[in-house]
């Protein structure tokens, strides 16, 4: 296993920046995620970390050596890709050993390798069958079996569960977590679904138009986004935004809205007395609103909103409301009572909210 | 009562589609009839003895099993030989057409490569040749190269034939199969040579599989570039320039030739029998698109 590291890297098509400046150190044995929207260029930069793509400026190292100028091959990677890329007239033992028959592995090893690679995946069953005569699933597995027996240096996986059907997602997510802590390898996982890359990523690198938005542990990510792009981005429902004035003195400084006046808790007030009298944006999670109920007697924390849709989800429920002719989302606890056009009282969880400036949308902390 | 109406109408409706269903067949076996005729005839006629042949008109059916025609035309009209000549010619056109053409189709169809464009476009213009055209300057260039009164005149000449077509052929299939198989090969260890044998010409198999018939077909049956490079050497003959020569200046052995032209037509169908399922599926593949 090794660590990568992307120095400054571009990656231009023509005119157009794919990849801009991106400086990442993936740490030897971690598991990072590259997320981001379509287009974003985290693709890219996979593809090219695996030297399926030339890098236009900057330096790509694997395990300290400088591959940029090294064909795939001897790069010492491995890649999962999203269409599993099966060999078709191949049978899954040969899809397997294909890449060590090419290196001119002993038979014996090759044997060795696959025999306990295909025991961990549970595939040991199907080692005489073609791809077709298998089920998506466990094509998948038989991609990951081919990355697992070249035992690489580092794993590339370019959206591997995408294809899978969302309960099948699910249970694999967690295989290769599993898988990742047994091998102990490290792991570079791309992926445009912000579920996986929080319940997956040790560290989580958001990116958007080729340039590198965020780069933490997923906790940080989701509890202190760096802009209002990666505070959208990661977190479903997406993060509701409120443009709004901060008014009042330091000692109680107050957020005025098109239709509600909010007072900061001092915790947050401090950090944004210079700021008074002018305009910013408040972040608030759907999970950090909720129905207000009869016990609920704090002041200056409370907005007015009329339902627009609700959704029950059992337990909960995801109402969209509407405020100041404002559209948002609240994650809230489900009640029979919750009917589209009822006028509710929201409480917001002032503690949590998230300040970001309007003009760079830069988060303000 | 409703109930019976309805019973009687799909009764008669299905005497109706039955009808129907009898006379289009009567009408394709009448006309599958009409195409097997001319074969059949002189199938026929190669068991006839050549008074017969003239004598029973359309007949299909000879007085006797003669088989002193094939006997005559393997011996004395040396179809022993030619038949030797023919596979060699067919089968190594065949197999030099389906490498070179899925080698020159994969790269053009997986490669980028400066002038790309031009020579695709190239191909194309001279599929627009007539054969008649090029037949003096490559006669020419084959006597330059000592190849005249080879078999190997014959061989090259009709690879060369065969390429264009079929590269462009192998171009569209290759250009079917996802990039990142070839990536997965490239990751895999494989360079450009080995992806291609190990990974993209097993995938076309198909392809590989319509070319290779329609090349034995037609280099099979092929008789203008036989002729004009085996024309100092008859023994170099293949059947269908052999089946000429049985027309002579003052008489043609009519029956020699039916004999003659049965033993060149067995070994093709053969061929499309066992091949027919490929040679469909790519039919259909590319109707499909």
């Amino acid at each position: 296993m090794a660590s990568v590291i992307l120095d400054r890297v571009t990656k231009t098509f023509g005119d157009f920046a794919a990849v801009n400046d991106l400086t990442i150190e993936i740490r030897d044995k971690e598991f990072l995620v590259l997320v981001g929207p379509s287009g974003c260029g985290k693709s890219t930069a996979l593809r090219m970390i695996a030297g399926l793509e030339d890098v236009t400026l900057g330096s790509i190292f694997i395990g300290n050596r400088k591959v940029n100028d090294l064909p795939p091959k001897d790069r010492d990677i491995a890649m999962v890709f999203q269409n599993y890329a099966l060999y078709p007239h191949m049978s899954v033992y040969d899809n397997l050993a294909f890449g060590l028959k090419l290196r001119g592995t002993p038979r014996m090893e090759i044997d060795r390798r696959i025999g306990e690679a295909a025991e961990m995946l549970g595939i040991d069953g199907l080692l005489k069958r073609k791809p077709k005569q298998l089920s998506g699933g466990q094509r998948q597995r038989v991609a990951v079996g081919r990355a697992i027996v070249r035992e690489p240096k580092a794993f590339l996986m370019d959206e591997p569960l995408s294809n899978l059907d969302a309960k099948l997602r699910v249970q694999t997510r967690a295989e290769l977590v599993k898988l990742h802590n047994r091998l102990q390898s490290t792991v570079i996982y791309v992926t445009h679904d912000q579920v996986e890359a929080m319940t997956m990523g040790s560290r989580i690198a958001v990116l958007k138009d080729g340039i590198l938005q965020q780069l933490e542990s997923p906790q940080t990510i989701y509890g202190q986004p760096a802009n209002m792009f990666v505070a959208e981005f990661i977190g479903s429902p997406a993060m509701n935004f409120f443009d709004a004035r901060l008014v009042g003195k330091s000692e109680e400084i107050r957020l005025e809205g098109n239709s509600f006046d909010l007072k900061l808790p001092a915790s947050k007030a401090a950090k944004l007395t210079g700021l008074i009298g002018k305009q910013i944006v408040m972040g608030v999670r759907p999970e950090h609103l909720m129905e207000r109920t009869n016990g609920h007697r704090v002041d200056g924390d409370v907005l007015r909103a009329h339902i627009d849709v609700v959704e029950p989800l059992g337990s909960e429920a995801i109402l969209t409301l509407k405020t100041g002719g404002k559209d948002f989302v609240a994650r809230t606890a489900y009640s029979s009572e919750l009917r589209p056009g009822k006028e509710i009282d929201v409480v917001v969880d002032m503690e949590k909210v998230h300040f970001f400036d309007p003009n760079t949308q830069a988060a303000i902390r | 009562m409703a109930t019976n109406t309805l019973t009687r109408n799909l009764r008669i409706n299905k005497m109706g589609g039955q009808t129907s269903r009898l006379f289009v067949h009567a009408v394709l076996i009448s006309l599958g009839f009409l195409y097997m005729y001319p074969f059949l005839w002189v199938l026929a006629g190669s068991f006839k003895t050549p008074s017969e042949f003239f004598s029973s008109g359309p007949s299909l059916i000879p007085n006797q099993l003669l088989w002193d025609n094939y006997v005559y035309a393997w011996n004395e009209g040396h179809f022993s030989t030619y038949f030797v000549n023919t596979i060699i010619v067919t089968v190594s056109v065949t197999l030099l057409v389906i490498l070179f053409a899925s080698m020159a189709g994969y790269v053009l169809s997986k490669t980028q490569f400066p002038g790309k464009k031009i020579i695709i476009g190239g191909m194309l213009a001279l599929m627009f040749l007539p054969g008649g055209y090029t037949i003096i300057p490559v006669f020419d260039l084959v006597q330059r190269m000592g190849l005249l009164n080879t078999l190997w005149s014959i061989i090259l000449v009709q690879t060369a034939g065969g390429l264009v077509f079929n590269t462009l052929l192998f171009m569209g299939y290759f250009a079917t199969i996802s990039k990142e198989i070839e990536e997965a090969a490239r990751v895999d260890g494989a360079n450009l040579p080995r992806t291609y044998w190990h990974i993209m010409l097993p995938m076309a198999k198909p392809m590989v599989a319509t070319v290779g018939l329609f090349q034995f077909m037609i280099n099979w049956n092929s008789f203008w570039i036989p002729l004009v490079f085996t024309i100092g050497n008859p023994s170099l003959r293949t059947l269908a320039v052999g089946i000429y020569a049985f027309v002579g200046e003052n008489s043609t052995g009519w029956t020699y030739i039916a004999a003659g032209a049965v033993m060149s037509i067995v070994p093709i169908m053969a061929v499309f029998f066992f091949l027919q399922r490929y040679f469909i599926e790519a039919v259909a593949g590319a109707i499909k698109g």
